[in-house]
């Protein structure tokens, strides 16, 4: 197959909708659930209407960063000049495994992020008078949360800014073009695919401190404890596909 | 034919990695989920529900480092 200008296109726009595309599906469902969230606890509170108004939207805010990443990835994978015809098959498998890994993984840290959202709404209603210390829960939970779509962002960057040119290495021959484009792709399915389980997983320690948080706000301390903890060791797989990415990435010759 | 079987080698290091991440962090945070909830309600008992949360998290991650070598190996030992 001869190497155009067309092909490295083709990978670039595919990284692009698939980034964007996979990101949007848990994005929404996120989002909506804090919302429904809110608007059930109005019906129940409608006096506290303004507490739960915030909680939404700053939580809405925090959940669509995994949405924002892979967008940001998309323009920059349509726009930023990255489809030189000099890359070769080494760029084709970089550009598509960047957004392949922003758009997965995004998955999960957005769902936890949502579920935390929803259940802090949840508590507000419950509990109005605990709204600053259960807003306070959930910002902490939705960015540990969101720590490793950002491992995501990380990597796609890395893909995109870090790999070679596949004519500015002399004398390659067909195999090592060939192991070094699929080390990238690789590198884009485990941290994106890596990062799902982490980010649903601290996604619902987050929900339930919040939620308890609510219902038990004399035990703050030992909550945020356990909190802390939990994630710190459900982070650690994620963690683990971190490095696997920057092995494929950097150390395949 | 080398190079493609390591290529396959190197893909399925990613895929394992990837792929093998998801278990172990869903079921660490469902653990400590309940684990929150277990030491809000009952706070005298709060370093029994630590201990506890964090042996389970313990078995519950050997799959992901069961992957992590499994992916390490794919990608230096072929």
């Amino acid at each position: 197959m001869i190497f155009t200008m067309e092909t490295i296109q083709i990978a670039a726009f595919l990284g692009a909708a698939l980034s964007v595309g996979i990101a949007s599906i848990t994005c929404g469902i996120g989002v909506g659930y804090i919302a429904s969230a809110a608007s059930y606890g109005i019906m129940r509170q409608p006096d506290s209407h303004d507490k739960l108004f915030r909680a939404m939207f700053i939580g809405q805010a925090v959940t669509e960063t995994g949405g924002i990443f892979s967008l940001v990835i998309a323009l920059l994978l349509m726009f930023g000049g990255f489809d030189v015809v000099e890359g070769g098959w080494f760029r084709f498998s970089a550009l598509l495994s960047a957004g392949i890994a922003v758009g997965i993984g995004s998955l999960g840290p957005v769902t936890g992020a949502g579920y935390a959202g929803g259940q802090a709404c949840h508590a507000i209603s419950r509990m109005p008078r605990q709204s600053n210390s259960i807003l306070g829960y959930m910002l902490i939970g939705q960015a540990l949360a969101q720590t490793s779509s950002i491992f995501a962002l990380l990597v796609s960057l890395l893909l995109l800014y870090s790999t070679p040119l596949q004519d500015s290495i002399p004398n390659l021959s067909a195999g090592h073009i060939l192991l070094r484009s699929v080390a990238y792709l690789g590198a884009g399915l485990a941290i994106g695919i890596g990062t799902i389980g982490p980010g649903a997983g601290i996604g619902n320690v987050a929900g339930k401190g919040c939620r308890m948080v609510g219902k038990f706000p004399g035990q703050k301390s030992h909550i945020m404890r356990t909190m802390f903890l939990g994630a710190a060791v459900s982070q650690s797989t994620a963690i683990y596909a971190l490095v696997v990415s920057f092995l494929l990435i950097f150390s395949v010759k | 034919m080398d190079q493609l079987a390591r290529a396959a080698a190197l893909l399925g290091a990613g895929i394992a990695m990837g792929i093998g991440a998801l278990g172990p962090g869903i079921g660490e945070g469902f653990v400590a989920g309940k684990a929150c909830e277990g030491i809000a309600r009952a706070p005298e008992h709060a370093s029994l529900i630590t201990r506890t949360m964090l042996v389970g998290q313990a078995v519950s991650e050997s799959t992901g480092i069961y992957s992590l070598v499994i992916a390490l190996l794919l990608i230096f030992s072929t």
